[in-house]
């Protein structure tokens, strides 16, 4: 089969995607989001059976698949995952909504709100844009002077996105928490992310081990997954004293940490589940 | 009913819709977006319906988005909101639906932008697909022009401007219509008049009554059907014989022009609500 993969910069991740696809037999059809114009009168622009969405940006990512989906080319993930992962606010809402167990959440829309919001929920806090990745712009705020600042500052700076204030109750979690990989409904493999730091992406220093996927991990991170629509995302875990919370899921997640560490082959795993959504969907036809 | 009122400040507009809904005996429930933080986890709004009156989209799209998660009704409804606040959602949607509007193209880098308004052909118009009121709206008449605000975009750009939103320059009679919708009824339309290119700012515009056609009438309401909207304001350009759908408001200001209308557009809005709740409630 033709298979699209959408991406700006190539990353290790999307370059064991390509010797996957090239593996197992398909046709790669690589699309890069700089160069894409879409007239919007036009009904169809790619001949391939599927895209999956690799790009960098999410915002790129947000129109490019909506365009798709109005004209029925599949893409994974959906519109529908990436709107819901990619806003913070909307994840905590369908966690919420669906008995997730999840953080608690504030949403305010002035620095003035956001105080209170804070005091409401007592410090620490942690305080993220609605958008974003990477742990960037994150601040875990410990008290109302340093709430003071960090509002000012963001008012003073601050774009679009970051006129929504997101508030997090704070985990004191072990040193680490856990990213859990879940494909087509399937939790696929899971790893620790350990850092003296309180922010533990990889991405910003935090190392990787293998973390055995216990039955309470399994069925948090598939019912995670379910709620913001399926397809392949990276569901972030913290260990409370009340168990597991979910703080966060990824719709493009970075993987080339968690291959050696997990045993699994996480790229093989994501195109074998390419494969299934085109079958289903010819079957249909 | 409990009708809470989503609000930053309270205009003629908000006013004039309170007197009707307390006058008719609702209870009124000021919930200001400057003061309001939301807990995620649970509701704590005692409202049976909310009615949106906002000035910021941003805010506007979240609190409904928030509330309609919780199961609370809202006018309009978050998707409406998240439709008619990014310019290509909404061309999306009136295409999808075989509605006419303006040829857009989208672009994520300077080079494909470029190559797509060369592409086009000059003028262009360049807009951020999210925004109101005309704010960082381009005409751009040649390559040097489209460079220049490219780059500057390029330079400038927050967020939202990493998507560059193309259209083709209408060239409208020095006027466009609003269309006014409240439920499945038209309930007025004006023309704006200017010498700018722009007819949708305040500055330097003329109103004046628009008599509704039957053509014009159908569009707005099929323009409204395509953004599952139930209060919008549909603007629309006329290209030659054409009428062309352009964008779609959600949070409609009328107070100024009252006289203009055919219906009394507060009765309408108010009718609507009690209309929209005891539609769920049944």
């Amino acid at each position: 089969m033709k298979i699209g993969v959408l991406c700006s910069r190539i990353r290790p991740e999307e370059k064991l995607l390509f010797q996957e696809i090239r593996k197992r037999g398909h046709e790669l059809v690589q699309i890069d989001t700089r160069k894409c114009v879409f007239d919007l009168e036009k009904k169809n622009y790619f001949d391939v059976d599927i895209i999956l969405e690799r790009s960098i940006s999410h915002t790129h990512a947000i129109y490019i698949t909506k365009i798709l989906e109005n004209r029925n080319i599949p893409i994974v993930n959906s519109y529908e995952v990436i709107k819901n992962c990619g806003d913070k606010v909307i994840t905590s809402l369908l966690l919420d909504k669906h008995n997730v167990p999840t953080t608690k959440c504030r949403v305010a829309f002035t620095a003035k709100a956001a105080l209170t919001a804070m005091d409401d929920m007592g410090y620490p806090v942690v305080l993220k844009p609605g958008v974003g990745s990477w742990g960037r712009l994150i601040s875990k705020v410990e008290s109302r002077n340093a709430a003071e600042t960090i509002l000012e500052h963001k008012e003073v700076l601050g774009t679009y996105h970051h006129s929504i204030f997101y508030i997090q109750e704070y985990i004191d979690k072990p040193g680490r928490d856990i990213r859990a990989f879940v494909v087509g409904g399937k939790t696929i493999c899971a790893i620790y992310r350990e850092s003296k730091h309180w922010i533990t992406n990889t991405a910003r220093g935090g190392s990787a081990s293998n973390c055995p996927i216990t039955p309470e991990i399994d069925d948090i991170c598939k019912k995670a997954a379910e709620c913001v629509g399926g397809g392949i995302v990276a569901i972030d875990l913290f260990e409370s004293d009340k168990g597991y919370v979910v703080n966060e899921i990824n719709h493009t997640m970075e993987f080339r940490n968690s291959i050696k560490t997990t045993g699994v082959n996480i790229p093989e795993i994501m195109i074998k589940y390419l494969e299934k959504m085109v079958n289903q969907k010819n079957e249909k036809n | 009913m409990k009708i809470g009122i989503l609000y930053e400040r309270l205009r003629k507009d908000e006013k004039a819709l309170i007197d009707e809904a307390k006058k008719r005996g609702h209870k009124i429930i000021l919930i200001n977006d400057r003061e309001i933080f939301f807990k995620l986890e649970k509701n704590e709004l005692d409202v049976d319906i909310v009615l949106e009156r906002c000035i910021s989209h941003s805010r506007a799209y979240y609190a409904m988005k928030i509330l309609n998660e919780f199961g609370i009704l809202t006018i309009n409804s978050s998707e409406t909101a998240e439709i008619c606040g990014s310019k290509f959602l909404v061309t999306e949607n009136l295409l999808k639906n075989n509605i006419t509007t303006p040829e857009t193209v989208i672009a994520f880098t300077r080079d494909s932008a470029l190559e797509a308004i060369e592409k086009l052909g000059y003028p262009v118009v360049l807009k951020p697909a999210i925004g109101t009121w005309g704010a960082l709206c381009s005409k751009i008449n040649d390559r040097e022009a489209a460079e220049a605000v490219i780059d500057h975009k390029e330079k400038l750009g927050s967020y939202h401007h990493s998507v560059y939103y193309i259209q083709e320059h209408v060239n409208k009679p020095g006027r466009d219509i609003r269309v006014f919708v409240v439920g499945d009824k038209v309930v007025g339309a004006i023309y704006r008049y200017s010498k700018h290119w722009m007819t949708n700012i305040e500055n330097n515009q003329t109103i004046e009554k628009c008599e509704l056609t039957n053509e014009i009438r159908e569009l707005a309401l099929a323009a409204t059907k395509a953004v599952k909207g139930e209060i919008v304001a549909v603007d629309m350009l006329e290209k030659g014989y054409k009428i062309l759908v352009n964008e779609i408001n959600y949070t409609v200001e009328f107070s100024k022009i009252l006289s203009l209308f055919d219906k009394n557009i507060v009765n309408e809005i108010i009718d609507h609500v009690e209309r929209k709740y005891s539609e769920v409630q049944q």
